[in-house]
């Protein structure tokens, strides 16, 4: 009993010692990596839900596909082939829907990842406890880019399957350079939008509008040539309309051409610094703004 | 207040019953929702500018492959070559039945979140009446949804609508609002059952949505799920609304897609009617009803 007592003693001090001791710091990457796999043991109890995120993307994609089908008759048209430099439709838009599932990640669950943790009741604990926010935020776009990359790689087999669609694989790398650079910036995409939500609260309606409005200007289903110019041009400040771009025509063509995607990779890891700064600084704000108005566990 | 009149009062509240007094229920339910709706700024704007970003992109994949408002292909498969005409009309459909699906059928799961499913549980209201005070809700958020996008429509995409068609047009909402309220019981099962229901809610509405003739013809499928299109209430609701506004009352095959409507209306709503009462029952039986 008196062991035990000292042990907790012990505990408790060093505790405080390390409380006392504490700095705040800008990242904590060892809290990011306790946080990842915390989520990735919880998604781990529920594996049916990343088969289900990798096959419901069809049902999405399937009424985009036989739209096509209907105005244009199967496979391609002149018009399509015309303005997109692709001849199938169908090859353009599976690649497009499998890219976008990060985007939409990155939306849904990085940018929901507070307001999930609220609905779990384990917010509160979470504030407390001395690390970071922003370590919070970066261990949830880890475990949430691994889940999506198994639900993607699903959609991609069952579309393969399903479609017959295929794809370049000697353009793996280039295709996993560009991914990475476009997951990046997405994180800092996704922790403006945590900070959003921590502001405005009801995440279903901002989440539903920035999600539908990212998925209309983006070049999934359609080029971005049948947008409106200034629209177009907007499209491009969303880090993964030039991943989209890029992937699908390594994927497509299986054609490198490095000085192209030299500058692509040069444009992409301008939008990653602006968006991590962008992401960063809107969080901060963001989550100062709560703390000083005392709304962070409000509904 | 005295004791006395505060026992008249819950006296009162333990005797109602009958279609009126559930109505009433079910309208202060409805009302209810548009209250916590209108509460949230960024509610209102999504509610009034999600009709025309949820069209856009189906308009935008029209005009990439055909490049004109008609095309040929599509006058074969369809009747009509105006594809512009007859997404719109279609889309605008598809907001009010989503908005009923994803709405009613997650009721119980969504007062379960907010914490209110056991005040509303013993609240002198048959069960079946928290479902239909949402449908109530859901038939005029989205139909109000439809109107919107119609509007957007004729005015920004040069949609055209025959003005004799409106008022049977919004007879075969209130026929497939019957069916689809089928479909609804049948969801509200599942999450009553599963809890994590909106998997399911998401597959089903979804399938429907996919073999609904929303966006093309049923003509594109595959033999298979043609069959299963024409066994959907939706299907029928669909093209008979659609071809009240683009053809008025002479619309081809118009009969013909009522009576079948109806009679899938028949079938869904008893069936699901059956499924929630039972599923109700047991999940009372096993105390399960509020667990999460």
């Amino acid at each position: 009993m008196a062991a035990t007592a000292a042990q907790r003693m012990t505990e408790s001090e060093t505790r405080s010692e390390y409380l006392d001791k504490f700095k705040p710091r800008l990242m904590d990457w060892s809290a990011a990596r306790v946080f990842m796999m915390k989520n990735l043991v919880i998604a781990l109890r529920y594996p049916t839900n990343v088969l289900i995120w990798g096959l419901i993307p069809i049902l999405w994609l399937a009424p985009y596909l036989l739209m096509m089908t209907a105005v244009a008759g199967p496979g391609t048209s002149e018009h399509f082939a015309e303005i997109s430099g692709f001849n199938d439709f169908l090859t353009f838009a599976v690649i497009g829907w499998f890219v976008y599932r990060y985007i939409d990640t990155s939306i849904w669950s990085v940018g929901n990842n507070f307001r999930w943790e609220q609905f779990s009741g384990t917010l509160e604990p979470l504030f407390v406890t001395p690390v970071p926010w922003i370590s919070i935020l970066v261990g949830a776009a880890f475990s949430d880019t691994i889940q999506t990359t198994v639900s993607a790689f699903i959609l991609l087999g069952m579309c393969t399957l399903l479609f017959g669609v295929s794809y370049a694989a000697t353009m793996i790398l280039p295709v996993i350079i560009v991914m990475l650079l476009m997951v990046l910036g997405l994180y800092g995409f996704s922790f403006m939008l945590a900070g959003m939500i921590l502001v405005f609260k009801d995440p279903s309606v901002l989440t539903e509008l920035i999600s539908t409005a990212v998925f209309t200007v983006s070049p999934v289903n359609y080029p971005l040539q049948v947008l409106p110019t200034g629209v177009a041009f907007a499209a491009f400040l969303i880090p993964s309309t030039t991943a989209i771009i890029v992937i699908r025509e390594l994927a497509i063509t299986g054609i490198f051409q490095p000085l192209a995607f030299l500058q692509s990779i040069a444009l992409l890891l301008g939008l990653v610094l602006f968006f991590w700064v962008l992401g960063v600084g809107a969080f901060k704000y963001a989550e100062k703004w709560t703390k000083t108005k005392g709304s962070i566990g409000g509904f | 207040m005295t004791t006395a009149k505060t026992e008249g009062i819950f006296e009162k509240m333990m005797e109602r019953e009958g279609p009126r007094a559930e109505f009433r229920a079910a309208t202060a339910l409805a009302i209810k929702t548009w209250k916590v709706e209108l509460s949230y700024p960024l509610s209102v704007l999504y509610f009034i500018v999600s009709p025309f970003l949820w069209f856009i992109p189906y308009l935008l994949v029209g005009s990439a492959v055909a490049g004109t408002p008609t095309s040929a292909v599509f006058g074969t498969l369809a009747g009509t070559t105006d594809w512009v005409s007859y997404v719109a009309i279609g889309n605008a459909f598809s907001a009010l039945a989503l908005s009923i699906f994803w709405g009613t059928g997650n009721t119980f799961r969504r007062e379960q979140n907010t914490g209110t499913l056991e005040t509303l549980l013993t609240t002198p209201m048959k069960n079946a009446t928290l479902v239909w005070g949402q449908m109530l809700h859901n038939m005029q958020h989205g139909g109000l949804g439809v109107i919107l996008q119609l509007t957007f429509s004729v005015l920004f995409f040069g949609v055209t609508i025959n003005a004799w068609g409106i008022l049977p047009s919004l007879a075969i909402v209130a026929l497939a609002i019957v069916g689809m309220q089928g479909v609804v019981f049948a969801m509200t099962c599942v999450v009553l059952l599963a809890k994590q229901g909106w998997m399911i809610i998401e597959v089903i509405g979804s399938s429907l949505m996919l073999v609904a003739p929303i966006s093309y013809p049923i003509a594109v499928l595959n033999p298979i799920l043609q069959y299963v299109a024409v066994s959907s209430p939706l299907t029928w609701s669909v093209e008979s609304f659609r071809n009240f506004l683009m053809y008025g009352l002479m619309a081809p095959g118009i009969l013909e897609s009522i009576v079948v409507l109806a009679i899938l209306d028949v079938i869904f709503i008893s069936v699901g009617s059956v499924l929630f009462k039972h599923t109700d029952r047991y999940v009372r039986s096993q105390g399960a009803l509020s667990e999460f």
